[in-house]
């Protein structure tokens, strides 16, 4: 089964809900489509929303930090929305500490503070 | 050989006990015969020699309900396990002495006696010492919750604040207890900014501060900011000395700073009424 992961566009930021544990090859899928997006569309900002997620293994973690890393030599800010406690815990425990990345409680607040960081 | 010796502690269980009380007393450390009233005390003893006894009458194994009761006792009446094994042990020895006294044992049947009496004493301390440790764990296990229930709770200050204040010593388990806590508060209260009060925490060497540097790097990850604020002049002088890195967020001396900064954060200050 190969589910792709929807990204919407809202204005010049894309919009990127994850509803379902990833596994590794969705995962490079998602990296690569995110990626093709971000140029095609030439979006400004990435929102990228965890909040169903409540287990994170090191492969997506690490994913996850390339595609920020990616996105951001492309020229797009990007924020991470509703990392569960647990999955914060992993991440940590992982030495993963995602320094360069904003991040938010939720959706709104995400919005919010990509909105400030490209008015910016 | 058990009934004649059962029947002689019987008889001079008075005169046991008090000779027991009196050694007792002169064991170091011990507070329980100097400041109970006489009759706990006498109570107590007489509880204690009756289970000491209790398996020489009916030579089986001692009720297991009555040594929890006795051990729970004496446990609460702060018994060290010390002074536990010392009441044995000169139980053991008056009784000895006593039965030598009223010519129970004498040249011919000391032998016969040793092996009963090793067969009753033994068994016994065991038991006591085996029951006593487990009513102790419990009781250490019983403490250690009431101490997780009191410490590390995220209140909710301001909108978008909150505060943990951390009172005592941070172990690896605590920490652990303190990042849930920090992280499911956050959540669930929708604070934007967290202030860890460590006022309280009478030592930060390396392995706290690493706690506390996870705890705020989790608290970022979710999306709220973490400042640590409270921080003593000696905190800060082993902070520095350890050559330990905070500069990635906020630190203030008191909470009242800390608090300040943390409206700023929010876009907020707070200011007087006009009359």
């Amino acid at each position: 089964m190969n589910m792709r992961i929807p990204i919407l566009k809202l204005g010049d930021i894309l919009i990127v809900s994850i509803q379902w544990e990833l596994d590794d090859q969705n995962a490079i899928q998602f990296q690569e489509d995110l990626l093709n997006r971000l140029h095609s569309k030439n979006a400004r900002g990435v929102l990228i929303d965890l909040t169903p997620i409540d287990f994170i293994d090191s492969f997506i973690a690490k994913v996850l930090g390339d595609v920020i890393n990616m996105s951001s030599l492309m020229g797009a800010k990007v924020v991470i929305t509703g990392i569960q406690p647990a999955v914060a815990i992993t991440l940590i425990e992982l030495g993963i500490r995602l320094e360069n990345v904003m991040t938010a409680l939720d959706l709104e607040n995400g919005l919010d503070k990509l909105q400030i960081e490209l008015e910016a | 050989m058990n009934k004649k010796m059962a029947k002689c502690i019987h008889e001079n269980l008075d005169s046991i006990l008090e000779r027991w009380e009196y050694r007792m007393k002169d064991v170091e450390e011990e507070r329980f015969f100097h400041f109970m009233p006489d009759e706990l005390i006498d109570k107590t003893s007489r509880e204690f020699a009756e289970l000491m006894t209790s398996n020489l009458q009916y030579s089986e194994a001692i009720n297991p309900e009555k040594l929890a009761d006795f051990t729970e006792k004496v446990v609460r009446f702060g018994w060290s396990i010390k002074f536990v094994n010392k009441s044995i042990e000169n139980f053991s020895d008056i009784t000895f002495e006593i039965m030598e006294e009223e010519g129970v044992i004498d040249q011919s049947n000391v032998r016969e006696y040793m092996k009963t009496f090793s067969k009753w004493i033994s068994p016994h301390r065991n038991s006591i010492i085996d029951a006593y440790a487990v009513e102790w764990e419990r009781t250490v296990k019983l403490q250690r919750i009431a101490l997780q229930e009191l410490s590390a709770s995220l209140i909710p200050v301001f909108e978008k604040i909150s505060v943990m204040p951390l009172v005592g010593t941070i172990d690896t388990e605590r920490a652990k207890l303190i990042m849930e806590n920090i992280l499911d508060g956050v959540v669930k209260q929708r604070a934007e900014v967290v202030l860890l009060d460590i006022t309280g925490v009478p030592v930060v060497d390396t392995m706290v501060a690493h706690h506390i540097i996870q705890a705020a790097d989790a608290v970022r990850l979710i999306g709220a900011k973490c400042m640590l604020v409270g921080i003593r002049p000696e905190i800060a002088q082993t902070i520095v000395a350890l050559g330990i890195e905070l500069k990635d967020f906020t630190t203030t001396s008191t909470l009242q700073r800390g608090m300040q900064e943390a409206l700023k954060l929010t876009n907020r200050k707070i200011v007087e009424v006009e009359n």
